[in-house]
């Protein structure tokens, strides 16, 4: 078994240096402003290729998530959870919710990003926002 | 847009074939290695061969799966042919079709083998199958995401919340298929499964359980696709396709917004208002579904994504109306990938044409007419009806 690895084309790497600055980036396009992600080349709404490397706020909501009960990765030993967020800025990003897990369903939940060290890479995290009221 | 642009039964089925896959799922996990992808192709090819009494000097189109290289399939069956490529199954019909309405071939064989047990292939982890054609399969493994079924099981935790339906109702999938399985003596799990055994079941990505998820085995598959009067001339029981599309989501798929939004099913409806059309049927005429079913998931997203159903209410169809040989309309007849034989598709396309021709044994659906064909995988929807 390995670990995990990034996917890292041309157009990725100035979204991993902008997560070890702890300032998550994307591409926004200069014509319509949509964001992209993952990274490209080119706006998938209005066909535009300029686009400027821009901070996102790092407010989201999940929705949806899953735990994993087995291991497929040497990095990852299961139990561990996976949610899916849906950014501010409209693009949907899978990552990890850490810290406190809300009681019930995860699914319309308010969160934030974070940041964490793992294997060689500082990449992005999301925790609650709200504090879990719902118990 | 031209729905009906290439005309209903332009081609028909005149031949099957498949190697014995509990016979080659017990030499593998005996330890032994009966063939690679290339042989259990060639053995399928022969069986559909002598099934539709034609020779090998009539086939004049190949088309191969995606695990083995076309002209080496060529040269090991020793086909010279003007027309040929490599498809996974449900492509391989509708190039298969395509061909035969614009003259290119007349007899297609359609070739497919797969040692991904023998073989070890793994479709999760940092040598995931798939990942130079889905982005998808390999971008978000830095967060430990991987597997397709992970992506199902995402997909099924919001779909279950939004739609309403339980893991209970899910389990419905599992249990009409083993049951399907138990009357079909080439399936691999036979042994009839209830929804408490499902429930106790463990899960791998939760929420999906163990019986979610395809089964991983050797084996081949093979069919003959002949025009359509070609195939009343040579053909004994020719199976017309009386319908048949695709429509591809493609826009947000890495970042999984056709899965998590609007689970395929605008690409289903699209399809289905396509080959509905062409074959002038709806889904009431359907005896029986064929759902390509790597994970449980898509059979529920299928039935009411082609209006087999309301939306919303596909839990309670599947549990009150049935989707098994028992009740309802049945749904994966030999027991699909959770508990047939993983076969990519290709063993559906057997299937429907054995329950068309009457060929289906204990699990016979009674005067069997039309079975409806879908597949949806990471979005790309197609579907083929295949009819008298």
């Amino acid at each position: 078994m390995a670990n995990s690895q990034r996917v890292l084309s041309l157009y990725d790497l100035p979204l991993w240096d902008s997560m070890e600055r702890q300032k998550m980036a994307l591409p926004r396009c200069s014509h319509c402003e949509r964001f992209r992600y993952p990274p490209g080349p080119i706006c998938a709404e209005c066909n535009s290729m300029d686009y400027e490397w821009t901070e996102i706020s790092g407010e989201g909501t999940i929705l949806s998530w899953v735990v994993f009960h087995r291991q497929y990765f040497e990095d990852f030993p299961q139990p561990y959870n996976v949610i899916a967020v849906r950014l501010a800025e409209g693009p949907i990003v899978v990552s990890n919710l850490v810290g406190e897990e809300p009681q019930g369903s995860w699914i319309d939940r308010p969160v934030s990003i974070t940041y964490r060290r793992h294997l060689d890479r500082t990449q992005h995290a999301f925790k609650l926002k709200a504090p879990d009221t719902n118990s | 847009m031209r729905l009906a642009g290439m005309a209903a039964k332009t081609a028909s089925v005149i031949g099957i074939g498949q190697t014995d896959w509990p016979a080659d799922h017990a030499r593998v996990r005996a330890g032994q290695k009966p063939h690679d992808s290339y042989g259990y192709a060639a053995e399928a090819f022969v069986a559909a061969l002598a099934d539709a009494g034609i020779s090998r000097a009539d086939v004049d189109g190949l088309i191969v799966g995606p695990t083995v290289a076309y002209e080496r399939v060529g040269e090991l069956l020793g086909l010279d042919v003007r027309w040929g490529g490599q498809a996974d199954a449900m492509l391989a019909v509708l190039e298969a079709c395509m061909a035969i309405h614009s003259g290119q071939a007349e007899v297609v064989a359609l070739v497919y083998g797969n040692d991904q047990r023998s073989a070890a292939v793994n479709y999760g982890g940092a040598d995931a199958q798939g990942g130079s054609a889905f982005l998808s399969y390999i971008y978000h493994a830095p967060w430990g995401f991987t597997s397709q079924g992970a992506l199902y099981a995402l997909m099924a935790r919001r779909y279950m919340q939004e739609r309403g339906m339980s893991e209970a109702e899910l389990a419905e999938v599992a249990v009409a298929q083993r049951l399907a399985a138990s009357r079909n003596p080439q399936a691999l799990m036979r042994k009839p499964i209830t929804v408490e055994d499902y429930l106790a079941s463990p899960y791998i990505c939760e929420p999906l359980h163990l019986f979610d998820y395809c089964l991983i085995n050797d084996g081949g598959v093979a069919l003959i696709i002949a025009e359509a009067g070609k195939a009343k001339r040579i053909g004994r029981a020719p199976v017309p396709i009386h319908g048949i599309g695709r429509h591809d989501l493609n826009t947000g798929a890495t970042s999984l917004e056709p899965r998590l939004t609007d689970f395929y099913q605008p690409a289903q409806r699209a399809v289905g208002d396509q080959v509905f059309t062409m074959a002038s049927l709806g889904p009431s005429d359907m005896d029986a579904l064929q759902i390509y079913d790597s994970f449980s998931l898509h059979i529920p997203l299928a039935l009411e994504g082609y209006g087999y159903c309301k939306t919303g209410e596909v839990g309670k169809f599947m549990r009150e109306h049935g989707i098994s040989l028992a009740k309802g309309l049945p749904v994966n007849t030999g027991g699909g990938h959770l508990s047939e034989s993983y076969m990519q598709g290709w063993n559906h396309q057997i299937e429907a044409v054995r329950q068309l021709r009457g060929e289906a044994g204990e699990r016979q659906v009674p005067d069997c007419r039309h079975v409806h064909y879908s597949s949806d995988v990471a979005g790309k929807a197609v579907s083929i009806i295949y009819g008298h």
